[in-house]
Parts: C-alpha cells; structure tokens; sequence
C-alpha cells in the first residue's frame, strides 16, 4: 500500500497555534509563543510556570538579570563552537596528513592534533573577545563610519542626549552622526561610563524634540543595561566562527585536492562529511542566537525609554515614523546590524522572517509601548 | 560533632562578610543620592545663568510685556539668594511659573522665533528646563532605591547599626504643578 508523506491539504489546520499578540505561527503543543511569550493556553493563569513567565515580560529589573545571564551562557556556547569545530579540523588534517596512527584501532581515536588545534581556537577566541571588549566601540564606530559631533554643531542633539544621561544617572555618551538619509539609530561602547551614541541625519532631519528624546532614550537603555559590551563582544566572536569555518571549507578544499585519494578510507570520508556539514552550520547557528539575544533587548531597551521618558507617546511616534521610512541605509554593514534600534536590512515585509529577525516587527513595538502606557 | 564546629566557623566567618556586602551597597546607594542632590544644583545654576540673556535679548521685541519680564528677573533674583532649601525650594518654583509664563507669551511674537540668538537661547533653557525635571526624577529613583534598601529586611538591620536615614523625595512645589495662565485678549 503507498504511504507517501501527507499532502499539505490533508494536514488539520489546527497543528499551528497563531499567536494572539503577534500572529507567529507555534508548534501546536506549545504553551507560550516562542517570538513575544505571550501564553497561547486560555488557562495560562492556573500553570504557575506560564503565570512566571508573563510576569516577567513586564518586570524590567529581572528582564535585565535574565538578559545578562543569557549573554554570558551565550559566549560559553560560542567559545565552545570553537573548541569542537578546532578539533573536527585539527582530527581530519591528522587522518588527511598521516592516516590512522599505529594504535588506534578504529576512527574514533584520541586525536593529538585536534586537541592542540581546540586549544589554539579556544585561545584565539578569549583574546578575540578581549580585544572586543577593550576596543570593540572604536572598531564599531568605523564600521558604521559615524563622525563625531561638538554641542557647536549639533546643539540640539546634544542637549538631548545629555537629559537622557541625567535621566539615567550616567555621564554623558559622546555623540556621533552618519551622514545618511536613512531614519536608525545606535549605541555602542564598553561600559555607561564609556559610550557613544550615533544617530543619522535622516532622523535629525525628520524626527521633532520628544520623538528624538525617545530614541534616544531607547539607546540610553542599551547602555545602562550593559547590552552594548555584550553586544560588541558578541559580535565580534560571532565574526571570528564564520571567519574559522569560512577558512577550514577553504583548507579541506585544497588539501582534498593535493592529497592522493584512498589515504584515509572511509573514515576519512565520514570525517570530511561531519566537519563539511559542521563547518555549515555553525555560523547559521551562530547567527541564529546572536539574534534571539538582540530580540529581547530591544523590547528592554524600549521600556527603559518609557521609564526614563515617562512619556511613550515620543518614542511610539518615532517608530511608526520609522515604520513608515522607505529610506535604504547605503553602507549597513552585517556586523554591526544587531545594534540598531531598526535593523538596517529591514526588506519591508518584516513578517516573511520571524526566525532570522536581529528585531521585533515595529507594529509589535509600539503596541507594547501603548500597554505600557496604559498601566 | 567536628561537622558542627566546621558549621559554626562558617557562620562566624560568614555573617560578617554579608554585613560588608550589603552595608557597602547602602554607602553606594546613599552616595548616589547625594550625587544626584548636587546634580539639581548644578541644572538650577545653570538656569540662573541664562534668564538674564533671554531677557536681554528679548526685552526689545516685549515692550508691552515689562511686567512679566521684571517678575522673571525678580524671581530668578530670588532664587539665586536662597540661602535655604526651603526657599530655594519655594524660590525655584515662582521662577518655573514665570518662566512658564514668559514662554506663552513669546508665542505671540512671530519677530522673536525668526530671531536666530532668541530660539537658540529657548533651545538652552527649554533643554535646562528639562534637565532640572530629568535630575529630580532621577534624584527620586536614587532616593527610592536606598529607601528600599534602609527599610527592608536585612539590610535595614545594618542600616539601623550604621545610621543610614532615608531620603526625602523631592516634592514638586505647588506653584509649578499649575499650569500658567494664559491670557488670550
């Protein structure tokens, strides 16, 4: 009897749970919305798991604990990335150089090689991320080549950033601005005491006083909830593995060339096989968290522009505003995506991408900010 | 038995490092505070400063307006001879209202906004106006959290063996939460 898969018609249309708040499509078991964590169950109230959950959504002190946690787990994740993708390629450039050693009795033998090559990418990476850490918003700010500004030149820009520092308790952020006409905003730097702030023309040119006031409130959030060294550091190390992975498919391309077949049997092939298949999919991995982590921080740094605002109509008139922008922004660069307060590569039709979004449809945004103005 | 002594030392070593921990966080929150306080001060100085040049610059254009103007520079005066915080206090606010009065009435003069030195005089004073709110909210939340921390269990028990008081919040005086009149003839 044919039992081919099930035609996509056949299928119950109830197997996907919409999300009420966001309409993202949910596995049908799931009982919070894996985009907002709003509770898809009716009943979400009597589970005191789901009831924590939601609780927590509006809690900012503990939003901004669990944020900090997820980051540091983050960087152990990616360090280890690069410990296993060290030593796939250290084993296979063993098996490819001198076939099995004399002891080993199958494939899966101890591979000096690999350890020494983990160790080297495990030290590659801490200095890496060292480096990030000390110089990460000087390389960020010529990424995005911002030019620093003087109260002289942008008077206006200034006094707001400087309410928003007092509002916040920190020193001020030194301000830059991008000479385009796209509407974004950014922050970077290693701690509140230094930071940098870097808006572009466009938003000057079309945004009024409390609109200005709120995104910059919103990059002030970032700063006073640390996302941006975690943000810069991240980055960097995220830019370290595909740069690694980038390089090993390169070296296995080449020495698969040079070298005379049937060296290392079948063994060799598999190995080839899983570092091919892990040297792929590591960076997508790595990409894949980088923006699950930058998705929460956006909707923080947003209600810690409420808090130090305490006026959300600015900042949800500013996004719908940017919402609204067909402005492309000539010179985004992929590193430095995550920081902004839109994404940069916004294609317009944010709903086709939920799982590689760095940030929150705008509509979602600003339908939080008018709960939260309703508390 | 021994484990009992192991616990005990513990304890003894314990308790004192907790009581460092949570009464260096009280002088970090109480130095807050008072950072904060002197933040006010200086947003208030620098309010001072600048009243005289609007009202210099903008005294030509006003001259139906005599009236408000000498309340404004009275009441800067005012402010600036406080010697109390109760006055100042009181000071601050008479200034706010007729500042707030002033601004309204600017309005009616188109002349003065075309002004390039008047509007980015307004620009300095309506971002100092908002500072001085800004710093008192901020001096609230500082006041706030070490409230939290002198009131709550434990650390209002090192806060009691210390001294630590808490701070008072800054109250908006009554003449500013007015909204100035404006007179449309």
């Amino acid at each position: 009897m044919f039992t081919g898969p099930v035609p996509a018609e056949h299928m119950p249309e109830s197997s996907r749970t919409k999300c009420p708040e966001c309409d993202a499509s949910n596995g049908s078991h799931a009982r919070s919305c894996a985009q907002c964590g709003a509770p898809l169950v009716a009943n979400w109230q009597s589970s005191p798991r789901l009831r924590d959950k939601v609780l927590r959504r509006t809690d900012f002190m503990a939003a901004a604990r669990a944020n900090q946690r997820s980051t540091r787990l983050l960087i152990i994740a990616l360090l280890a990335i690069l410990c296993v993708l060290g030593y796939l390629v250290g084993w296979s450039l063993q098996l490819a150089g001198q076939g099995l050693p004399e002891s080993a009795d199958t494939i899966w033998f101890v591979s000096r090689w690999g350890i020494f090559c983990a160790l080297g990418l495990f030290s590659i990476g801490v200095l890496w991320s060292w480096i990030a850490f000390r110089s990460g918003d000087r390389i960020v700010l010529r990424l995005t080549g911002a030019s620093e500004v003087t109260p002289g030149d942008e008077p206006l820009l200034h006094n707001v950033v400087e309410e928003m520092a007092i509002a916040a308790g920190i020193t001020r952020p030194r301000v830059y601005v991008i000479e385009t006409e796209a509407l974004n905003a950014f922050a970077t730097g290693m701690s509140p005491a230094r930071s940098a702030i870097g808006v572009t023309r466009g938003l000057l040119d079309s945004l009024n006083r409390e609109e200005l006031q709120g995104v910059i409130g919103h990059e002030m959030g970032h700063i006073v909830n640390w996302d941006i060294r975690y943000a810069t550091a991240v980055g960097v190390i995220v830019g370290l593995i595909v740069l690694v992975s980038d390089g090993a498919m390169r070296a296995l391309y080449f020495s698969g060339r040079s070298r005379n077949s049937g060296k290392g049997g079948a063994g060799s092939v598999f190995l080839m096989l899983a570092l091919v298949a892990f040297a792929a999919l590591a960076p997508a991995f790595a990409m894949l968290v980088q923006f699950a982590v930058s998705r929460q921080r956006e909707f923080l740094a947003d209600a810690t522009s409420v808090r130090l605002t305490r006026h959300p109509e600015g900042l949800m008139s500013a996004l719908d505003k940017l919402a609204h922008s067909a402005q492309p922004f000539k010179g985004a660069n992929r590193a430095t995506q995550h920081m902004f307060i839109v994404n940069p590569f916004r294609n317009f039709r944010e709903k086709s991408s939920r799982l590689y979004a760095t940030h929150p449809p705008l509509e979602l945004r600003i339908n939080r900010l008018r709960n939260l103005g309703n508390d | 038995m021994e484990i009992f002594g192991w616990i005990i030392v513990a304890l003894i070593v314990g308790i004192p490092l907790w009581g460092i921990l949570l009464y260096n966080n009280l002088v970090g929150l109480k130095n807050q505070v008072k950072n904060a306080w002197r933040q006010i001060d200086v947003q208030l100085k620098r309010r001072h400063d600048l009243i005289p040049n609007l009202v210099e610059v903008v005294k030509d254009y006003m001259s139906y307006e005599q009236e408000t103007l000498e309340k404004v520079i009275q009441a800067r005066n005012q402010a600036v001879s406080a010697s109390t915080p109760e006055t100042a206090i009181a000071a601050e606010g008479l200034l706010t209202g007729a500042m707030g009065k002033l601004f309204a009435l600017m309005e009616n003069y188109p002349d003065l906004k075309a002004n390039e030195n008047v509007s980015r005089l307004m620009e300095e004073l309506s971002a100092t106006e908002n500072k001085i709110s800004f710093s008192r909210q901020f001096y609230n939340d500082s006041a706030m959290a070490l409230n939290n921390g002198v009131e709550s269990f434990p650390s209002n028990i090192v806060a009691g063996m210390f001294g630590f008081k808490q701070a008072t919040y800054f109250e908006v005086p009554e003449a500013e939460t007015a909204t100035p009149a404006v007179d449309l003839r």
